[in-house]
């Protein structure tokens, strides 16, 4: 398992490359989303194939995640963006990157390509979007409810969600319920400071989003294609939320061409 | 080149693969009592998380190097399948492995 300590925290980091030894045409960094996800979400998924296109995976558990450290404090969105920074910086990753999020990973993602334009070589967005007033709102919603059914009501929640969902998702929505139990995450988040749409508009590297079809976030797609310089979305039919794990070809097919597209710009 | 029959195989990667399991679940859930075999499933028999998974892919490649890579065996198998993956399958797979780079 490789651990890396940026200095403020020891966070789990995978890497992969090709296996050939070739050498990686562009570094792309996978970021999960939130609480019942991490790296293996990408592992599994879309990592090895992006390594056998030639690129240098780069993956992690955010902060409360995974096999990273989980101080009891310190979740905004500004912190996870301190993480990514501090983390390519002992990796010693320098020139741009592209950026992949799943849900709040795609924040984080975004965010940092807003507070570094110049390290950010494209960013996609799967399931996501920038951190607005109103994400705000939608993920104090979400998170208040995981608290109060899951965090004080676990043995009822964590039946009901076997009963009708699967056994896997009450497991996983127990390691969730513990990381709310234990850390200011769950009040952190909606207290984070979020990006203006000048904020916004300013990150002018391509940006994908791939939603599912049948996904509420789906409507977002006018409004950023709208704000954003240059920016690309897909839908992906028959799909929710889970659209990563769940068409991981499809997904990374999506991605795999924007990077391909915006390193050949590069290089012209 | 040395042969060594199928079976043998099997049973020495499932004993390997074994004492892997034992490992993570001792270093992570304090777990030292778990009895393993082909049929037991990493989901609902082991109650392995998916980050556990990839502490397991490493243990792979520490003991078997490249010949073996988890995470691609994994990557080209549906998410229904993932969940439903025996001990048995995995070892399947690595004899399989081995034997492919014994050949190559």
């Amino acid at each position: 398992m490789a651990i890396v300590d940026t200095g403020q925290l020891r966070l789990h980091v995978q890497r992969m490359g090709p296996r050939d030894g070739r050498t990686p045409t562009a570094t792309v960094v996978l970021v999960h989303g939130l609480l019942t996800d991490s790296l293996a979400s990408y592992y599994f998924t879309i990592g090895p194939p992006f390594a056998a296109a030639g690129l240098d995976v780069v993956m992690y558990d955010l902060r409360g995640h995974g096999r990273s450290g989980r101080p009891a404090s310190g979740y905004t969105l500004d912190y996870s963006i301190d993480d990514l920074e501090a983390l390519l910086d002992t990796l010693a990753v320098t020139g741009p990157v592209h950026l992949v999020g799943n849900s709040y990973g795609g924040t984080i993602a975004f965010g940092y390509a807003a507070r570094h334009p110049e390290r950010a070589a494209s960013v996609s967005l799967i399931e996501s979007q920038p951190a607005t007033p109103t994400w705000s709102e939608t993920m104090d919603g979400v998170l208040q409810q995981v608290t109060h059914q899951l965090a004080f009501n676990e043995d009822v929640a964590l039946a009901w969600i076997a009963d009708h969902r699967s056994h896997n998702t009450a497991r996983l929505a127990k390691s969730a319920a513990r990381l709310v139990r234990e850390t200011t995450l769950a009040q952190d988040i909606p207290a984070g400071r979020v990006l203006t749409e000048d904020q916004i508009r300013a990150v002018t590297c391509p940006v994908l989003g791939v939603y599912g079809g049948d996904s509420e976030l789906a409507l977002l797609t006018p409004w950023l294609e709208k704000l954003l310089p240059d920016c690309r979305t897909v839908l992906v039919p028959g799909h929710e939320h889970s659209v990563l794990v769940e068409a991981a070809g499809a997904v990374g097919g999506h991605v795999l061409e924007l990077i391909r597209g915006s390193t050949a710009a590069a290089v012209r | 080149m040395t042969t060594h029959p199928t079976a043998a195989d099997e049973a020495t990667v499932l004993a390997d693969i074994a004492g892997m399991l034992a490992r993570l679940l001792e270093e992570e859930y304090d777990l030292d009592d778990v009895e393993i075999g082909m049929t037991t499933t990493f989901n609902r028999d082991l109650e392995l998380e998916s980050i556990d998974l990839v502490t397991l892919a490493g243990l792979l490649e520490e003991t078997y190097g490249r010949r073996v890579n988890f995470a691609e065996f994994l990557a080209g198998m549906e998410f229904d399948e993932i969940i439903e993956l025996t001990v048995g399958r995995l070892v399947e797979y690595v004899v399989q492995s081995l034997k492919s780079a014994e050949a190559g």
